[in-house]
């Protein structure tokens, strides 16, 4: 690799070395610094990724390990202004001081009864709604930290099967893009070390090695077994 | 001594990270998808349908259920010439038909038993790249874990998951340690953390509180 000080060859602008030192510099610096960022977004993803993928681990139960509480509540039936259901799901959930992601589970066949969830890490809420006695049951599941670790993990307020299913609540957004957020970094830092790596030209081999072992590997499960089989 | 260990833990560092690289990417790119549920690649799958006839089926297939059916079933689909992670099999009495899906990461494959007839209509479904990366990343998933990964090769896949976890643990706290060498760097990367500790634990706190 040129240093600062080399003469440079003909038709080069002499700007070029002293730009890809920055360059190389910046590529470290930011390198590091995204992944100093980064590193609780990272090591929550990672580990909930393990815990999710081993259910059979025992300490990591949640859901059986749940707290319940049942409660009813005298509801006032909505006007004819609050249309829709996610519109009288928010209009059931103010006075209830409940907040959350609202899912929508259950298919009416009364039309004076309305059941709907609410999630938030760590909380679930069942709600059922009976129009006619203007009251409303909750049943409200409370998990432990492993529990909020899990729906950490996949709590996107959207579903891959039921494109429908909007995002309701703030949090749920802020917590998606967050995601998204994690993702672009984790990719930088992929594609910023493979920069610091070629310009280390005693590792290449070594490197290219390694690199294209993990690639054929990664290659196998994306498209090698739709070919192979 | 010291010296020895720093570059031993930059060479391990660098490997390591060059390694899993792949991986990392899987997962960063497929969360654009299942953040965002974009259907990439999904909306244009090709489909190919065909019959194979005289199909082995297990003598006691009524009182099967659960990962055994899928065990007894596996040289059924190995005659029909599908392969792959068998998900759970439908059992459809009234029909005497049993439907099994079959998913290869980007390929989906549906086998409807006839079991009178021992025929089975297979459906093949192309899903393409973004799916494979959304299939892999959800695998093995939390669901259904008496069945999952039956096959191998989905087996192998749950085991490089883990590993790249493992060694997504290894390379950050290796990371921490040739950030803490660099002296200079040392105020800039703990202001960094601290934000990013902030960031983290105020959105997680906001979140389930």
């Amino acid at each position: 690799m040129p240093s600062v000080i080399e003469p440079i060859g003909p038709g080069k602008s002499p700007n070029v070395p002293a730009f890809r030192a920055q360059l190389e510099r910046w590529n470290r610096k930011l390198h590091f610094y995204a992944g100093l960022f980064l590193l609780f977004f990272m090591w929550l993803f990672a580990l909930s990724g393990l815990v999710l993928n081993h259910p059979s681990w025992s300490f990591t139960e949640s859901w059986k390990n749940r707290k319940e509480r049942n409660y009813e509540r005298e509801i006032s039936v909505p006007g004819p202004e609050v249309k829709g259901d996610l519109a009288q799901a928010h209009a059931i959930l103010r006075p209830l001081g409940i907040e959350g992601e609202i899912l929508w589970t259950t298919t009416r066949t009364d039309t004076n009864v309305f059941e709907f969830q609410v999630r938030r890490p760590g909380h679930f809420f069942f709600i059922k709604a009976d129009w006619a006695r203007k009251r409303v049951t909750v049943r409200q599941s409370e998990v432990n930290l492993w529990g909020v670790i899990k729906v950490l993990h996949t709590f996107t307020g959207r579903q891959m099967n039921d494109a429908g299913n909007r995002r309701d609540w703030a949090l749920t957004s802020v917590w998606a893009y967050s995601m998204d957020a994690v993702a672009a970094g984790l990719i930088f830092m992929v594609l910023s070390s493979l920069y610091m790596w070629w310009k280390l030209p005693q590792k290449r081999l070594v490197g290219a090695v390694v690199l294209g072992l993990g690639s054929l590997l990664c290659g196998l499960f994306c498209v090698g077994l739709r070919w192979l089989f | 001594m010291k010296g020895r260990f720093y570059q031993l833990t930059r060479d391990l560092h660098l490997y390591v990270g060059l390694f899993i690289s792949p991986f990392v990417l899987l997962f960063a790119i497929s969360v654009f998808f299942l953040v965002h549920s974009w259907l990439l690649g999904i909306t244009s799958e090709t489909s190919t349908t065909r019959v194979v006839s005289a199909l082995p089926l297990p003598e006691d297939l009524k009182m099967l259920s659960g990962r055994s059916l899928i065990d007894a079933l596996k040289p059924t689909l190995e005659k029909a010439g599908v392969r792959g992670e068998v998900g759970f099999v439908r059992h459809m009495i009234k029909e005497e038909e049993l439907v099994v899906p079959v998913t290869i990461p980007g390929r989906e494959t549906t086998v409807s038993i006839d079991i009178a007839a021992r025929e089975a209509t297979i459906v093949t479904r192309e899903t393409g790249l973004a799916d494979a990366l959304v299939t892999l990343h959800k695998s093995p998933g939390q669901h259904g874990p008496d069945i999952r990964m039956n096959w191998f090769y989905m087996r192998a896949w749950r085991w490089t998951a883990d590993a790249t976890v493992y060694l997504v643990l290894f390379i950050s706290v290796s990371g921490i340690y040739l950030w803490y060498v660099l002296r200079a760097e040392r105020s800039t990367g703990l202001i960094l953390l601290c934000a990013g500790a902030l960031s983290f634990f105020g959105m997680a706190y906001a979140l389930s509180h």
